[in-house]
Formats: C-alpha cells, sequence, structure tokens
C-alpha cells in the first residue's frame, strides 16, 4: 500500500510541518531557519512547500523560492520521514535529486530527526499503519 | 541540549587562549597550535571546551573533552568499551546522514567492526602484501622518473598525490579513467572547511557532494564486480558473507568511501611533510642517506611521528568513567589530538626535535592501539620506504619551496608546495 491520491501525500507530509510548527520546542527552532525548502513527489504527483520564517505550508503558489527542492517518489517520502532514507546514499542511487543548496537540507539533519516520530505518530493516529515501514 | 549540559559547572573549562575547538585555531601552523598543546598537557591534560566550531549544522552538544598527552590518547584507544565508535568519530559535528554513509567500520564498535574489518585484512596475505610492496616500489619509481622529467611543479600533483592514488584504486579494482575523479572526489571529503577549496560553496555542499560522487563510484564498481569478479579488495567485498548475509550495497558503498579517503590523503601528507622537514634539517637528511636501509625504518616513524597526518578522532564514553583525574560523563564527547600526543615531553625526549634515529618512537599517527588501529599501517610505511629511497637516491637536488596548507580539524594537509631539481 502506498498514498492513494496527491492529496493524501499533501495530508501526510505536509502534516509533518504542520505538526513541527504547532511543536513548542521544535515550531520555534525550524521557524529559526528562516528558510523555504520544497519537496516535489511523484507516484501520486504532490508539492509541499514549507515556509519556515512564515510558518505556512502549501503547493508552492504564492511561496518565496525555495532554497532547496527535493524530488522523489512518494514511496521514498514516506520512507525518508520514517527516518529509513539516507540521503546522500538516496541521491548516489538517484532516489532523490536535491537542486539549489544542499547545506541548508544537512542542516536541517537534527531536526529532521526530531519530525520521524511525528510523522510515525500520524500515520499510527489516523489508521495508515499500513504506510509503517 | 545534552542531558549532561545541566552538570557543567563541575567541568573545568581552560581559559580562552587554550581553546582547540574554534577554526581559527586550526587555521595556524602546526608549530602554533603545538604552543597551545603544550599548555594544555602541562595544566589542563583532559579538558572540557565549547563544541568544535563547525559549518556544517549547528551544534547540539553543549561541549566536549579535549584529550592532549599520550597516556590518555592511548587510555581512551584501548578502551572501546568505555569509548566507543559507533556514535561518531568526527571532532566536528556532522549531520548524521553523512556520518552513516561516509563511516563504514571507522564508525562502528566490535563484533560488527571487526567482522568487517576482517574482509580487508584477510586480503593482505603475505604472499600478497610481498606483491603489494613490489608494485608500490614499482609505481614509487615511475612516479619520480615523471618528477625528473618534469624538472619542478607542483610537489603535491607531480610526487606526494599519485602513488597513493595508484595503490588504494589498483587495491579497490576501480578502472584507471576513475582514479583521478575518486581522488578529487576524496579530497572534498577532508578539504570542505578549507575556504580556499570551497570556493564560495559551503562547507555542507562541498562535503556532500564529494560523498555522493564517491557513493556513486562505489555502488557502480559493486554492480560491476558481481558481474565480473576480479582479484581485488570490490570482488572480496561483494562476494562476502558476515553472519551468514552477504554485505549490502549501502554497507559497500560506504566502505568504498573509508578505503578511498583514508588511502589517499594521509600518506600524501605524510609524503610531503617527509621532504619538507628532510630539507629542513640537512643534518637528518645526511644521517638518513649515509645508511638509507639502516636507518629508513626509523626514519618512517619519526616522520609519522613529526607530520601527523591525522590529527583528531573522536569518541563517546558508554559510561561514567574518569580520564586523566577527570570526571567523564556516559554520553560525553571525547576528542584525542595525536599531534599533541606525538609531542608529549613525558613520552618523546626533546619532542620539538625531528630526530630519525629516534628509538623507541611509540607515536600515535595510526591511533592510539586498540581496534581502530590504521588497517593501512603497512601500506603507509612501505609507501613512504619507496617513495624516499627513489627521491633521496635520483633527485638528490629536489628543492620544495613554502608549503600551502589545508585548513582543516582533521587531515595535517599540504594543498600544494612548489618544487624544482637543480
Amino acid at each position: 500500500m502506498g498514498f492513494a491520491s496527491s492529496d493524501e501525500v499533501v495530508t501526510y507530509i505536509g502534516g509533518i510541518f504542520k505538526d513541527a510548527f504547532a511543536d513548542p520546542e521544535i515550531g520555534p527552532k525550524l521557524t529559526a531557519t528562516g528558510q523555504v525548502f520544497r519537496f516535489v513527489f511523484t507516484d501520486p504527483e504532490a508539492t509541499v512547500c514549507v515556509d519556515a520564517p512564515t510558518q505556512s505550508v502549501g503547493d508552492g503558489t504564492g511561496q518565496p523560492p525555495p532554497a532547496a527542492t527535493m524530488r522523489m517518489a512518494a514511496e521514498v517520502g514516506n520512507a525518508y520521514w520514517q527516518g529509513k532514507v539516507n540521503l546522500p546514499m538516496a541521491m548516489a542511487k538517484g532516489q532523490i535529486t536535491v537542486q539549489g543548496n544542499v547545506a541548508s537540507l544537512l542542516k536541517l539533519a537534527p531536526l529532521g530527526k526530531r519530525l520521524f516520530p511525528v510523522y510515525i505518530a500520524r500515520l499510527h493516529d489516523t489508521g495508515r499503519a499500513d504506510l509503517l515501514l | 541540549m545534552t542531558s549532561s549540559a545541566a552538570r557543567a559547572p563541575d567541568r573545568p573549562s581552560p581559559p580562552p587562549p587554550l581553546n582547540v575547538t574554534s577554526l581559527s585555531f586550526w587555521g595556524q601552523t602546526a608549530d602554533e597550535r603545538e604552543d597551545t598543546f603544550r599548555l594544555l598537557r602541562a595544566d589542563a591534560p583532559v579538558s572540557w571546551q565549547p563544541p568544535m566550531e563547525g559549518a556544517l549544522m549547528p551544534p547540539q552538544q553543549e561541549g566536549l573533552w579535549v584529550v592532549t598527552r599520550h597516556e590518555h590518547v592511548l587510555e581512551a584507544s584501548r578502551r572501546p568499551e568505555v569509548y566507543c565508535s559507533s556514535q561518531g568519530w568526527q571532532f566536528e559535528e556532522v549531520p548524521e546522514d553523512i556520518l552513516e554513509a561516509a563511516s563504514s567500520i571507522i564508525g562502528m564498535d566490535n563484533p560488527r567492526h571487526q567482522k568487517l574489518r576482517r574482509l580487508v585484512s584477510s586480503a593482505f596475505t603475505p604472499r600478497q602484501v610481498t606483491r603489494l610492496i613490489e608494485q608500490i616500489q614499482h609505481q614509487a619509481r615511475q612516479v619520480v622518473d615523471r618528477l625528473l622529467d618534469a624538472k619542478c611543479g607542483d610537489f603535491v600533483d607531480l610526487v606526494a598525490k599519485p602513488l597513493p592514488m595508484w595503490t588504494v584504486n589498483e587495491l579497490m579494482g576501480l578502472d584507471d579513467n576513475l582514479r583521478e575523479e575518486a581522488t578529487a572526489l576524496a579530497d572534498g571529503m577532508v578539504s570542505y572547511n578549507d575556504p580556499a577549496v570551497a570556493a564560495g560553496r559551503e562547507a555542507g555542499q562541498v562535503l556532500n557532494d564529494s560523498l555522493v560522487g564517491l557513493l556513486t563510484l562505489g555502488l557502480d564498481l559493486a554492480a560491476h564486480r558481481r558481474r565480473h569478479p576480479a582479484a581485488d579488495l570490490m570482488t572480496n567485498l561483494v562476494q562476502a558473507e558476515v553472519d551468514g548475509q552477504k554485505l549490502t550495497d549501502e554497507e559497500i558503498a560506504s566502505f568504498f568511501v573509508l578505503l578511498t579517503v583514508a588511502g589517499n590523503d594521509t600518506s600524501r601528507n605524510a609524503t610531503s611533510h617527509a621532504v619538507r622537514a628532510l630539507q629542513d634539517h640537512p643534518d637528518q637528511r645526511r644521517t638518513l642517506t649515509q645508511d638509507f636501509p639502516g636507518r629508513i625504518d626509523a626514519a618512517v616513524e619519526e616522520i609519522l611521528r613529526w607530520s601527523s597526518p591525522v590529527m583528531t578522532v573522536r569518541r563517546t564514553a558508554t559510561r561514567d568513567t574518569t580520564l586523566g583525574g577527570q570526571h567523564i560523563r556516559a554520553g560525553d564527547w571525547v576528542a584525542l589530538m595525536y599531534p599533541s600526543a606525538n609531542r608529549d615531553e613525558r613520552v618523546f625526549t626533546h619532542p620539538e626535535r625531528f630526530d630519525l634515529t629516534r628509538t623507541p618512537n611509540p607515536h600515535v599517527s595510526f591511533g592510539g592501539g586498540g581496534p581502530h588501529y590504521c588497517l593501512g599501517a603497512f601500506i603507509a610505511r612501505a609507501q613512504l620506504r619507496a617513495i624516499l629511497n627513489e627521491l633521496l637516491h635520483r633527485a638528490p637536488t629536489l628543492e620544495v619551496d613554502t608549503p600551502e596548507y589545508l585548513v582543516s580539524n582533521f587531515v595535517h594537509g599540504i594543498k600544494h608546495m612548489p618544487c624544482h631539481i637543480t
């Protein structure tokens, strides 16, 4: 089983960041990065754009240009946010491509790690344990 | 934030001038750094310092222990159950994904570490070692042939770089046409903190680009060797089983990264430092040339002590313990300063002297013993013996100019060093 629709990708992957902004500890740190990141998924196609300074999550429309864009299959995205994908290794295998400033993504690494349990909890809480790896 | 942060007040910190965790400290010369290390060895041999200043990610640690005396470097190196490697081994904080993809066995503890390390060490049978050393001697001859033809240029590019590049890539089984690329990528893995190398790029970009490039070469070579086995290390790795399981592509690619980086930079820099030191100490050079076969082995050890090609490694305490009278808590980072241990006046008589007849010479340039002692130590020694034999006997009028040093808290690198033969 994977994501059934683009909306579902946006709900779950985008939801990670909505939860993160709402978290009293993670939220301010994510905002403080001052960065805009875009995730472009395939199978199904979806775009999630995270604007840290304004704490907004959208599809990129009307949002500032991103510092970095990560492209991957939605299945890889699901694994990534569960902490199951190593970014440089996935880049070497061609599973993830990064356009823009990869250094800004690396600086996010400690925060990203703290978002993995947030995503896993969301999958549990919304009855999508089938997406757990 | 670490849980130990709240207990920081009982940690003794040296006064600011003795801080070794700033980028500016590692931008100094080795002699300038030694001025600080000497004071630390005397007054604060195990000191609590701010986290290493780095450009890769915001520090997550409150600080770390800096270990400067020889005896404490040995103690931490030889107690891997207390000072582990699997929670990172770099002085500087590095994103976990990078660390995981680039570390392989250097970032593991036993028993896994030992099993994977054996895959490489078992390839070095006495017969294969003899063959490898003969090949290194042959390659050294060819390298110096090219130097004699060129007569002048950059010593690093002409002499120091080609021999280790050839050795490590030959061992791995990498095609000739990919060796320059692999070496350039390995350089990026250790030079990302040098503004001149980064050339406007962020450190993380330099490191990630280099790592992804090397991983790609490793994955491609592994796939190729599965189809076309050969007598090389990559074939060993793709065919090996550990605990009844083949290594994954990821494990093999990481191994490739580690061996390529470790095999390229260390011997290269030791060679450049050796030639510079021999020129700066003509009396020592005469001593060596008067009886090269009788003195080269001791000379190589002194060159290794003198140059400390690898400057730092880090361990993590697995439990509360004591080192140099300091209370180390579980989870604390412990950074070992090899150049300082190599100049410890408690172990080396007149450590400031370059003395090619020094014996014993218990330097820590291959590590302080224990399970992570350098796997390629015998190769590095063979390379230094071979290249110095060729240079001193066939290029006796070689002169090198002022080296251009790499800014790094990890390897003691020489980027460029003009040379000419009169």
